[in-house]
Order: C-alpha cells, then structure tokens, then sequence
C-alpha cells in the first residue's frame, strides 16, 4: 500500500519540465553546437569520417572499418616487404664477389668474339 | 493522402546513410522523455541541459555502431543513464532544482491534492514543500537506485525495458525498487496517505 503512495508522489514529478519553447530551441541550439564542433575537429578526424563514409556501407561498424584499414595496410606492407626481398636475393646470388688480392684459383677467360676480333687483327 | 511518420530504424537508416535531417528528427522525437529522465536524475536543468546536448552528440558519432540488436529508444536510454550517472559521480556539489518550472497542473492532480491536503489548504505553498521533500529524497539515494526510481515511478516504464537498459536482471531492477521505495517512505513519511 505504501509503495503505491510512493509511486503516486514520485509520479508528481511529471510535471516538472521546461516550457515547450525550450524543446524548439534545442535543436538549434544542437545543430550549432555540431558545427561548432566540426570547425574545431582535427583535419585527419575529418578525413577518417569521409574516408568511412564513402567506402564503408551504411551498416558498416566504424572499429571494424578501422580494423579492415589496419588489416589491408599491414597485409599490403607485408606483400611490399616480401616482393623487394624476392626480387634482391637472385642479384646477390648472381654477382661474383671478388676479392682485392689476386686469387690462384680465379682464372679469367676473353669472351669469345674478342678473340675472334684479335685474330682477325693479326690476319689484317 | 495521409503519410505515416518515419519509424525509428527508418531515420537511424537515413541517418547512417548520411541525412543529418533524420537525425534531428530524432532529436526532436527523444529530448523530452530523455530530459525528464536526464533531470530525474540531476535535478539541474543546467546540468539535464548540456548532458542532453553531449548524450545526442556521442549517438550521432557513433550511430554507425548501432547494429540494431536493442531499440533505439533503449540505446539512447542506455548512452543517456551511463553519460548521467559518470557525470554525478564526478559532480562534488548537489544542486537544487528550480522551481520555477513546474508545471501548473499538478495543482489540480488528484494525488498532489490529498498529499498535500492534510496541510496549509495554500497549494502553491504546499508545492513549494512537497517538491523541494521529493527532491531531496530523490538525492539521497544512490545513482543507480535512482535511476530505477525515475524509469518506473516518473516515467512509467516497465521492469523490463529498465533492465535492459541496464542490463541488469528483471530481479535486480524489483530488488532495487524494494529498496529505493522504502528509504523514500522514511523521507516523505508526512505527505503518505494513511
């Protein structure tokens, strides 16, 4: 009995609210404030809300959005990483490393078309 | 030929797609209710009015979270309990209500009149002093008893919307009203029928 007292005085409290003019000015008084608030935000937080907006659907949560930037920045760093790795080794591989002290074993042979040119030389 | 109103999920689709002007329309269709329940729980129009203001500006940043798993009615319910009850427990004072802004016809309610009928037959008198006892009382209890108190006794919600804004069981939200009840009987012993 006495919770439905409660109820009935705490119910009384209905009627304490603002003016209706109150409820008109409040969404002039929010869209100013959202203004306010894109003149003062940061470039990149801009940047990051229009980046979102035009490639992620509408139903697309933000974090997973920023997780799919994350995943395809870090994926794309480990292709470029692996491509220059698998393209330098074979050059190593390739080059003969010589050393500045004449080496017995080294034996330096004229290409053929060199010989040919000299011993036409020597024909002439 | 009449237009029906767009529904909630209607303009949180357009607002996601980018139409800011859904979302006022949103902000039109919630800042009463969610200001009495702001309010209920300050009791600062101040204070209800610029927590109203960031409460719309965090759900318009993060709409595009919204996946529609609950109402938006209980998400926005949800963003505005939790943004309210992290800024009390960071205010140190407790403020006063004003009094100015009480509606008139509680003067003709029937349960304002037998409260307050036993007293001073001066009604503004008495509302004056049963306002000032129920927002006392109100302050008294705990944030989150509060809460509870405002959604079911002020604004007539029932059990289980309040615990899923909460998210808290049905039998917590009863147990917490048992409580919060009785320690309000204690403050406003004197405006109780017998």
């Amino acid at each position: 009995m006495d919770n439905d007292n409660i109820s009935k005085l705490l119910r009384l409290k209905r009627y304490e609210h603002p003016p209706a003019e109150y409820f008109e000015n409040f969404l002039t008084e929010f869209q100013l404030r959202q203004r306010a608030e894109v003149i003062h935000r940061p470039f990149f937080q801009i940047a990051w809300d229009r980046l979102c907006h035009l490639l992620a659907p509408p139903n697309f949560p933000r974090l997973a959005m920023a997780g799919s930037f994350a995943v395809a920045v870090i994926a794309t760093g480990s292709v470029l990483t692996w491509s220059d790795s698998e393209t330098q080794a074979p050059l190593a591989q390739k080059i003969p490393q010589v050393s500045s002290k004449s080496s017995p074993s080294v034996q330096y042979v004229l290409p053929a078309e060199v010989v040919t040119y000299a011993s036409a030389r020597r024909s002439f | 030929m009449e237009t029906l109103d767009p529904t909630d999920d209607q303009l949180v689709d357009r607002t996601k797609a980018g139409d800011a002007r859904a979302f006022d329309e949103l902000v039109v269709r919630f800042s009463p209710r969610l200001y009495g329940l702001i309010y209920n729980m300050t009791s600062s129009h101040e204070d209800t009015n610029d927590l109203l203001q960031e409460v719309f500006a965090k759900a318009y940043r993060s709409i595009r979270g919204f996946q529609g798993k609950s109402s938006f009615y209980t998400w926005m319910h949800t963003i505005s309990v939790n943004m309210t009850i992290n800024f009390l427990k960071k205010r140190n004072r407790r403020k006063t209500m004003s009094l100015d802004d009480v509606d008139n016809g509680i003067l003709n309610d029937p349960d304002f009149i037998a409260a307050t009928s036993n007293g001073d037959p001066s009604h503004s008198a008495n509302l004056v002093e049963l306002q000032k006892k129920l927002n006392e009382s109100m302050m008294k209890l705990s944030h989150e008893h509060r809460a509870v108190v405002t959604m079911f006794d002020i604004q007539g919600m029932p059990h289980l919307d309040i615990a899923k804004i909460l998210k808290i069981s049905e039998g917590t939200v009863r147990s917490r009203l048992f409580y919060a009840h009785k320690q309000l009987q204690n403050h406003l012993q004197e405006f109780i029928k017998k």
